[in-house]
């Protein structure tokens, strides 16, 4: 469970990046957060494991004030993927930078390597345990950091633009281990640029602007006709499923499937689910 | 116009070519798009046409590049740069370090090429327009979020008037606003003369911006078409490469049993 | 022995200090040079005091005598290198090293050079901040590295990886894109800057230029003595 309360961040520059944002994250909840860049998103996230801390206002995480404990201490609660990951990659091998964070968390033994292991197998990874980071490509040494903080197993988990520089094999495995995240009652919170991922993937959208949530609900309820002027303002489009919907009159269908699902012709034709490659 | 002929590249150090037989031609004033998987080749492919591949990082090129006529085998680094650039997609590494402000920072590419002051300020000043980065020409440039450094490492190439322009995932980090923004600096870029090649996952921004759209996978090029065609392909998504939206969703209605009707009437 | 006070202490009092005090840099500049000439001063004091021949023993310890002359000797080394110190250290905290070697291309050095001076002085910022980027990654994956000092310590070891090997790789992006912009081009290049230049710096200049050469004279006919 997060609380956010009146939470104010100014940098030493001045710049007031969080303007009084305050919202309540249940546990198990899937939140996108979406947003102009520097609106705010990725300060914000960062009060969550303690990186910033508060210049007003309060962040409280299953009862505990985050300002009272240390980053590696919060770290056993919420997992931040980074988006960068050559900031945070320094291992020889994949497995090395993937047993780093759980072994700091106190694993051991049969518990680290189960968890490294499937670590690597949600992130496609297994087959290059050994090989070093620096030789896999970009993209990869992205979803190794992904697996790295996956294998800490935290209840919270934090992606920052997980899908940025994925190919479609990249997105879907990404969107796979959101659902398995979700599955296993953990809470995810990401920041995507990618509309149709954070409705598809996410129960709430968060959407920042300068600072403020300006709009937070379901991807129904926030990409409804009703909300389009406010997406507009902070330069964001709905998905093309909705802009679809909306101009058939079908009322808010902000996923594919709730589309063809308000079109109700075909015969109840299926769904085409969509694999991994 | 810039053509490659017959490109074979192996990267220095490396037993296996990781371009196969590339043919790819960019006219004056197209856009061209450049899809496939990761690791297919597409950032090798964009070094071979800026002509740094082999001239600075060395490598084995067989076949040709040429550059308006003029092969490009034996320029110099400094040559191309007069008639080619590339940007990449991480604008850290673009910063140049030296300059104090954005204007000196796009203002150093026509520096270097030792044109007169005035010439110099007058490309910087129109790439600034060109990009609207007219609020933060006075900030310090390693003070700026991803996405505004993008827009000034873009900045800082276009002001050295090159006619060909290859840009490597060049909105990776950039919202959709920075990513409008870039799509319409690029059109007027090629209304211009200028001709362009971009690779990007991001299908619905070439959709809407390229003439031609080239998919490449192993290091070969599989098809090279008009945009509609290449996109609209089905075999894209089985390469690992996502179809514009509009594409995937007609699909999937399609695959739904929705009438090809009702989905010409929903995409119109 | 006064006299081998007498030069380095005329050149503090006379140029240096009241050259800092007008630019604004003394305090900055006597914490800096005392914090860079510690090392050095340590070792030469060990070093001179106990290991130069004299013959006023002040005091012993274990085989070692610590001697007036040492002591002296020490003292007109310190005053020395405090000297050198301050005079370099007044010169780095009042010129921006991007005014110096764009004015230094201006004047013949080749543009090259200019740019790997500057990217160097550059450089070191852009690690620290890395480094701090890099830190924060470490601690939210567990590492902790505030608290204890063996904490603190045990912090730098998955430090020095990343920010050496994203150095690294960056390294071949980031020339790559310098040699797109031409940075490599030989031959002159038009500056957008010019650094001022008044009339006064002028004059000053040649004073200098001109108590320099006094200086020397002065040095090679005895008033001020060398070292003992």
């Amino acid at each position: 469970m997060i609380e956010i309360e009146d939470l104010v961040h100014v940098y030493p520059s001045g710049t007031r990046a969080v303007d009084g944002v305050s919202l309540s994250i249940g546990t198990g909840e899937t939140v996108a957060l979406v947003g102009q860049n520097g609106s705010g998103k990725s300060t914000l996230v960062r009060h969550l494991n303690g990186l910033q801390r508060p210049t007003e206002g309060r962040v409280v995480i299953d009862g505990v004030d985050a300002s009272t404990r240390r980053v590696a201490q919060l770290a056993a609660t919420v997992g931040l993927a980074f988006q960068d990951p050559d900031r945070q990659i320094f291992a020889g091998s994949v497995r090395g930078e993937v047993e780093f964070g759980p072994r700091n968390l106190g694993l051991g033994g049969t518990a680290l390597t189960e968890a490294t292991e499937a670590a690597l197998t949600g992130t496609g990874l297994a087959g290059e345990a050994d090989t070093n980071p620096y030789d896999l490509g970009y993209s990869r040494r992205k979803l190794l950091a992904l697996a790295s903080i996956l294998a800490m197993q935290t209840p919270i988990v934090v992606l920052d633009e997980p899908t940025t520089g994925q190919d479609a094999r990249g997105v879907s495995r990404i969107e796979r281990i959101v659902a398995e995240l979700a599955e296993d009652g953990r809470t995810v919170i990401a920041i995507t640029h990618d509309m149709r991922f954070a409705a598809a993937w996410f129960e709430r959208i968060v959407v920042m602007r300068a600072g403020k949530a300006v709009l937070d609900g379901s991807p129904a309820e926030v990409f409804d006709q009703a909300n389009w002027p406010v997406l507009a303002s902070t330069y964001l489009e709905p998905p093309l499923a909705a802009r679809v919907g909306a101009r058939l009159g079908l009322g808010s269908t902000p996923t594919v499937r709730a589309l063809i699902e308000r079109l109700g012709e075909g015969g109840g034709g299926t769904i085409p689910d969509r694999t991994p490659g | 116009m810039l053509e490659l002929a017959n490109a074979t590249y192996r990267y220095a150090g490396y037993a296996k070519p990781v371009l196969r037989d590339v043919d790819l031609r960019l006219g004056d004033g197209e856009i061209v798009g450049l899809v496939g998987p990761n690791e297919a080749g597409k950032s090798t492919l964009c070094l071979v046409a800026a002509g740094l591949a082999p001239a600075s990082i060395g490598g084995e090129l067989k076949g040709t590049l040429t550059l308006d006529g003029t092969p490009a085998t034996g320029m110099r680094t400094h040559d191309l740069a007069e008639r080619v650039v590339i940007a990449f997609q991480n604008p850290n590494t673009q910063r140049s370090g030296i300059a104090a402000t954005v204007f000196e920072e796009i203002a150093l590419g026509p520096m270097n090429l030792g044109l007169p002051i005035a010439e110099t300020v007058a490309r910087a000043r129109d790439a600034i327009s060109r990009l609207r980065l007219e609020p933060i020409v006075e900030r310090d440039p390693q003070r700026l979020s991803g996405g505004q450094a993008q827009l000034v490492a873009i900045a800082s190439l276009l002001a050295m008037r090159p006619r060909h322009v290859i840009l490597d995932e060049p909105t990776a980090q950039l919202d959709p606003a920075g990513t409008r923004l870039v799509g319409e600096a690029l059109e007027a870029l090629a209304e211009a003369g200028t001709s362009l090649l971009i690779a990007e996952h991001k299908t619905d921004l070439l959709d809407r911006l390229c003439h031609r759209v080239v998919l490449i996978d192993g290091g070969r090029i599989i098809r090279d078409g008009a945009t509609a065609d290449v996109l609209g392909d089905p075999s894209l998504e089985g390469l690992g490469v996502e179809p514009p939206a509009r594409v995937r969703l007609a699909r999937d209605m399609a695959a739904a049993g929705i009438g090809r009707g009702v989905i010409e009437r929903a995409l119109a | 022995m006064v006299g081998g006070y007498l030069g380095p202490l005329a050149i503090i009092a006379i140029a240096v200090l009241p050259a800092a005090l007008v630019a604004g840099v003394a305090g900055r500049l006597v914490r800096v040079s005392l914090l860079l000439t510690l090392p050095i001063a340590i070792s030469v004091v060990l070093v001179t005091v106990f290991t130069r021949s004299g013959e006023t023993v002040l005091f012993v310890i274990g085989p070692f005598d610590a001697t007036l002359e040492g002591v002296d000797f020490a003292g007109q080394t310190l005053v020395r290198l405090f000297a050198i110190s301050t005079s370099i250290g007044l010169f780095g905290l009042t010129t921006e090293p991007r005014s110096f070697v764009l004015d230094l291309e201006r004047r013949g050095l080749s543009p090259r050079f200019a740019f790997v001076a500057l990217a160097t002085l550059e450089a070191v910022p852009a690690m620290v901040e890395r480094a701090g980027v890099i830190a924060a990654a470490q601690r939210a994956r567990g590492l902790d590295t505030e608290g204890s000092l063996r904490a603190r310590l045990r912090g730098v070891l998955p430090l020095a990886g990343p920010v050496v090997l994203s150095s690294l790789t960056e390294v071949e992006e980031r020339s790559l894109a310098l040699e797109v912009r031409a940075f490599g081009r030989p031959g002159r290049r038009q500056l957008l800057w010019r650094i001022p230049d008044s009339g006064t710096q002028l004059v000053v200049r040649g004073l200098l230029l001109g108590a320099l050469v006094g200086a020397i004279v002065l040095r090679m006919t005895g008033t001020f003595p060398a070292l003992p």
